[in-house]
């Protein structure tokens, strides 16, 4: 993204977590749209075989983090892990058979969510110690004072098409356009941390459910409309946030598919440019073995 | 009728089939709850600016059924106590199994004895929404111990339109509302405010047994939605809640507004479910001048 930032005064940060383990309780069951009785997979863990620009829905999966589920066993350490992360951070894995390998943040969802390339993430399981480079809150683009940015490395801003545009907007590249109606659980949090599940992304469900949203897919740059997450995450009208698809597959109603925020600022600062490939698999993990 | 329960204050629960099965009151302890803050004052509003949120749970004085939602500078302001429970589980199962129009008795304290009525319920942890006549408020304080009669969850009244879903609503409490069957399966709602499913807020993906849906609204937007009262009911359009709230097409919700606005983004004046279905069947009248719902005469608290 061609675009002037203040990334040679933001802070650099080592961050340490670790894989953490899938969580259930002992009655099992959540329930569906329908009132469908389930029990899914998806959340905490290692996740295999889901990567960025795979498909977002389809899998037999609630709340589906794709790769490494991350966090820091200390509460305020923990903060700072789930805070000071942002998209594009490199993830180095410290112990366990994949040590030295290197992977990606792809968003937050209740963890830091980090993807490996696929050999990688085979020899990575629940409690793998992982050290986070972190870097990007803070990130301001000069030219554009009206948008806020989180959760967004410099590397990430840089790797991005866009940029400046001579109406002095901000191109930004989008593989989706998501409606204000779609925005589920996570409306009303603070938007550092997790994501806001998208409704209206049930395929096979009745179409009184869709908005559209099935052909989501991991890593997705999106834009959401009438949504203001500079300051949290609410609704307003004229504003537009940029998100990247972090979770996939959900079958707990009022959740889905959630985008973590990138951006934030009134729609007219924004020149969105319609592009499928506005996707994370197209700047990071082109090293299928995960070498730093 | 063969089920036919009655108590001296409590209205007949025998008038209501409940899938065919007869309904339960339990008992439940909530105590009043303690305001609660972080280590800093200070949440930050939708347009930026930090405000120390006051009113956001314990008890509050001052406001009342009747009073606009808008009417304090506040934060999820309730009228009434907050009753919550120390046990985590035990404070799920209050929030769960209290419905709009419960009995509760002050059972310890200055206000001892005193009689009011759950009003809502909130999310999060869990908060049920007591009310109370404003000298009875004015006697408690944190810690006090409440019993409500709980009763109503999974219950359906008989005269319920097949496709509709009451919930959070004491069975003898719904009929006093302004709802009325008619012949063709369907039921006739009228509210202040309809509001479309865009404007919902926190609360979505939650369970509508427990938790509340705050509505993205603020003074000023519009004269309709300056009107909304507590105690007023308020229908979300194409919103699902029989399970978790959610969105779903030609689907509509009625909740009642249980506290005040707030000034966090994706916040603002919270609903407690009391029915939901599709629209064909949950038919909608606005009415932003002449609305009456759920009132202090109507749950004894005048």
């Amino acid at each position: 993204m061609k675009v002037v930032t203040n990334s040679a005064r933001l802070v650099t940060q080592v961050l340490t977590g670790e894989v953490w383990p899938a969580l259930a309780d002992r009655h099992g069951y959540r329930v569906g749209p329908d009132g469908q009785p389930f029990v899914l997979p998806g959340m905490g863990g290692m996740t295999l075989g889901v990567h960025c620009g795979d498909p977002a829905t389809g899998y037999a999966a609630d709340h589906l983090e794709p790769g490494a589920s991350i966090r820091h066993r200390d509460h305020a350490a923990n903060g700072a892990v789930q805070f000071l992360s942002c998209v594009g951070n490199q993830v180095r894995l410290e112990s366990g058979p994949a040590a030295g390998q290197v992977g990606h943040v792809i968003g937050q969802h209740a963890y830091v969510l980090a993807d490996f390339p696929g050999p990688v993430g085979t020899r990575i399981t629940t409690g793998d110690a992982v050290t986070i480079t972190a870097t990007g809150q803070g990130l301001r683009l000069a030219e554009h004072p009206a948008i806020v940015v989180k959760n967004c490395s410099p590397g990430l801003i840089d790797a991005m098409p866009g940029g400046t545009g001579a109406d002095g907007r901000l191109e930004v590249h989008v593989a989706a356009r998501v409606p204000a109606e779609a925005i589920g659980a996570g409306v009303g949090m603070i938007s550092e941390y997790a994501n806001t599940d998208l409704m209206g992304a049930y395929p096979g469900l009745g179409d009184d459910l869709s908005l559209g949203l099935e052909s989501l897919r991991v890593g997705d740059v999106v834009a959401l409309a009438d949504q203001d997450h500079r300051y949290g995450r609410g609704y307003r009208p004229g504003y537009v946030t940029i998100g990247v698809i972090s979770t996939g597959s959900c079958l707990l109603f009022g959740h889905g598919p959630g985008p973590s925020t990138l951006m934030s600022g009134p729609a007219g600062a924004f020149a969105l440019v319609d592009d499928p490939l506005a996707n994370l698999a197209s700047w990071y993990h082109d090293d299928q073995e995960g070498h730093p | 009728m063969s089920a036919r329960i009655r108590r001296s204050e409590a209205a007949p629960v025998s008038a209501l089939a409940a899938g065919g099965h007869r309904p339960v009151e339990v008992s439940l302890l909530g105590l009043i709850e303690h305001a609660e803050l972080g280590d800093s004052p200070y949440r930050i509003d939708a347009d930026g600016a930090p405000y120390v949120p006051a009113g956001d749970g314990g008890i509050v004085l001052g406001l009342r059924l009747g009073d606009s939602v808008f009417a304090l500078f506040g934060d999820h302001a309730a009228p009434g106590a907050c009753l919550t429970h120390p046990v985590e589980a035990a404070r799920h199962a209050l929030a769960l199994y209290c419905c709009i129009g419960n009995e509760a008795v002050v059972r310890t304290g200055a206000a001892a004895g005193a009689r009011g009525a759950v009003i809502g319920k909130r999310g999060e942890n869990g908060r049920v929404i007591a009310g109370f006549r404003a000298g009875d408020l004015a006697r408690m304080r944190p810690g006090d111990q409440v019993s409500v009669r709980s009763r109503g969850q999974g219950v359906r009244p008989g005269w319920l339109p097949a496709s509709l879903t009451a919930l959070n609503i004491d069975p003898g409490l719904l009929a006093g509302l302004p709802v009325s069957a008619d012949q063709d399966d369907t039921l006739d709602v009228a509210v202040r405010l309809v509001v479309p499913a865009r404007m919902a807020g926190n609360g979505l993906g939650r369970p509508a047994h427990s938790w509340d849906l705050d509505l993205q609204l603020a003074s000023g937007q519009g004269a309709a939605e300056d009107a909304l009262l507590l105690g007023d009911l308020v229908a979300v359009t194409d919103l699902d809640a029989r399970y978790n709230m959610g969105y779903r097409r030609d689907w509509v919700t009625i909740g009642v507004a249980v506290h005040g606005s707030s000034p966090l983004p994706g916040h603002g004046p919270g609903i407690t479910p009391i029915l939901t279905g599709p629209r064909h069947a949950l038919r909608v009248r606005e009415d932003s001048t002449g609305h009456v719902g759920l009132t202090e005469s109507m749950l004894g608290l005048q």
